[in-house]
């Protein structure tokens, strides 16, 4: 039996349809475009599945019943827009801090503020990366066509409850609205890709949620069985109550750290698109990277080779093979629908300055013309 | 078959939306590739409203319809068809519901504009405004025989409620009989 299916639907639907089929069974949100449809569907679907959907007084309300869902450990859910993640940011912060297994999605429109309701960009990027105030690790994954809206999404469930965090999925307006046909995994092998969250099944008096080694995340039990453990946004200790020393301090943001750094492997998914015989080495992620795919081939019709590196795990960067690509390509052009937020981070990756970059803010997406110019103007 | 483009327009609230999605499921039914897009703006009602549809039997990477490369448009507000004329290539193919659009003189010129009242015909012929879509689907596969039509309707009966097959039947059959008659003015 073939592990693949064929659905004709939209990102945003396919994002709810991977949800449930990884496990959620819980959503709490609130509707904003351009990712309503998220909410739409997953409140259709949930039921069905034996599970909940709640539309929230408000943003904040969405991610709090989120995270208490998933205290109680069940897989769960919100989605929203940048302008809902500027108000779920203190709650995003809280779910690091105590970690808490959450998965996130964020269809992108026009901003700063309320900005473009209704058009595109991939201007919340930067802020996938720090959402809240003080220092985590973000894990923020970036479909690329209509298939990652599903796919990325499940794999976010499994990220989220291997290393204990909110996983943030990116989509955005073009994207989550282009209906099209998609070739996803079956529900039964999605199914049986799903790794649950480790729990702790000793005896209850020696559940210690936070004594792990440095580098893994804490073992959340669910709540309510008997396994009792203190719940804080403040710095705690093993058994999640709160602390000041300065030992216990350290060690536990020098883990919310290498939890993730250290296990980069895990969690690194990149698409390398006719780069074997390139010269010229295009940048670029989310719907920008459609534009992209489009005008390569009518580059390479004219005899300009051109290939394509998109990240598909935005943070953390895919640093080591940006480096590699540095060092590889004297050309390269860096491809985003803002004004070069991860222009910033390929730079750094590859220590270079002279990296080419098209932007545009406007709320329209890139043409394939648009970089077919820019790929003439400056190479 | 190579690529053809068609967009639809129109203002918010009037459920031009619908028309691509047909288009798209029936070609990619018929074992091709079919992609839809639709811009609006956040006018719920009222703000122009565009869907870009393509189809074709190659994979489609970018969702747009490409100015200057659309074979065939449809528009029922003035505002969206003025906003959206110039991506249609010269000789294309415009349909305007006359008593809502109102192209120049030089847009004559350049596009072949055809005038069907599609408002009209969904509110007194099939008695269904709603049903405006489905004449919008039949018109635009009469002009660019784009899909086989049994597989369009039975797609098009698949996605609106039973209670209104009979009427968007009717729609379909009406919206070919005018853009047939149109052809052969």
């Amino acid at each position: 039996m073939s592990d693949t299916r064929e659905v004709i639907s939209s990102g945003n639907d396919l994002a709810a349809m991977a949800a449930v089929d990884a496990g959620c069974r819980f959503f709490g949100g609130y509707p904003i475009t351009p990712s309503s449809e998220v909410m739409h569907t997953i409140s259709d679907l949930l039921p069905r599945a034996g599970g909940a959907a709640i539309q929230m007084e408000d943003e904040i309300g969405g991610i709090a019943a989120a995270i208490g869902a998933a205290m109680s450990g069940v897989r769960s859910m919100t989605a929203t827009s940048g302008p809902g993640i500027s108000l779920k940011a203190e709650n995003l912060g809280l779910a690091q801090m105590a970690e808490v297994p959450l998965v996130v999605v964020n269809v992108m429109r026009g901003g700063p503020s309320t900005g473009l309701p209704t058009r595109v960009a991939q201007g919340d990027v930067a802020q996938a990366k720090n959402p809240s105030h003080g220092d985590y690790k973000s894990i923020t994954l970036c479909a690329g066509n209509l298939a990652e809206c599903y796919t990325e999404t499940v794999r976010a469930f499994n990220l989220a409850d291997r290393f204990m965090q909110p996983v943030i999925v990116l989509l955005d307006e073009t994207i989550g609205h282009m209906h099209a046909k998609a070739v996803i995994p079956t529900a039964e092998a999605v199914k049986a890709g799903i790794k649950p969250r480790r729990t702790f099944d000793g005896d209850p008096k020696d559940y210690r949620p936070y004594d792990v080694p440095q580098d893994e995340p804490a073992i959340l039990n669910p709540m309510f069985k008997g396994y009792r453990y203190h719940f804080t946004g403040l710095h705690h200790d093993a058994d999640g109550f709160p602390t000041e020393e300065k030992e216990t301090c350290r060690k536990l943001i020098d883990r919310l750290f290498r939890k993730v750094d250290e296990h980069r492997d895990e969690i690194e998914s990149n698409e390398e698109y006719m780069l074997d015989d390139a010269d010229i080495l295009l940048i670029g992620y989310g719907s920008a990277s459609l534009a992209i795919k489009e005008a390569i081939g009518r580059l390479r019709a004219e005899g300009i080779k051109a290939g394509m590196f998109r990240p598909i795990t935005l943070w953390p960067s895919p640093e080591e093979r940006l480096y590699e690509l540095g060092q590889k390509f004297d050309k390269v052009l860096s491809i985003e629908l803002n004004q070069g937020q991860y222009l910033e981070e390929i730079q750094r990756a590859m220590g270079r300055k002279d990296i080419q970059k098209l932007t545009k803010t406007n709320g329209r997406p890139f043409s394939p013309q648009d970089i077919i110019d820019k790929v003439k103007e400056v190479f | 078959m190579s690529r053809i483009v068609m967009r639809f327009t129109g203002v918010g609230g009037q459920g031009v939306l619908l028309a691509g999605e047909i288009f798209a499921a029936a070609k990619i039914k018929a074992g091709g590739y079919g992609v839809k897009t639709a811009t609006y703006t956040s006018q719920v009602r009222g703000g122009p409203t565009v869907v870009d549809i393509q189809l074709d039997d190659e994979e489609i990477w970018y969702p747009y319809a490409i100015d200057g490369q659309i074979d065939f448009m449809l528009s029922v507000a003035d505002k969206s068809y003025q906003l959206f004329k110039n991506g249609v290539r010269e000789g294309g193919t415009i349909v305007i519901d006359p008593n809502l659009v109102y192209p120049t003189e030089e847009d004559r010129k350049k596009w072949n504009i055809v005038e069907i009242p599609i408002i009209t015909i969904a509110k007194e012929e099939v008695g269904l405004v709603l049903t405006q879509s489905v004449i919008a689907l039949a018109i635009a596969n009469t002009f660019t025989n784009a899909l086989d039509e049994k597989l369009l309707i039975d797609t098009m009966l698949s996605k609106v409620p039973p209670k209104v097959h009979e009427a968007n039947l009717k729609a379909y059959e009406l919206g070919k009989k005018y853009a047939l008659e149109a052809m052969n003015k």
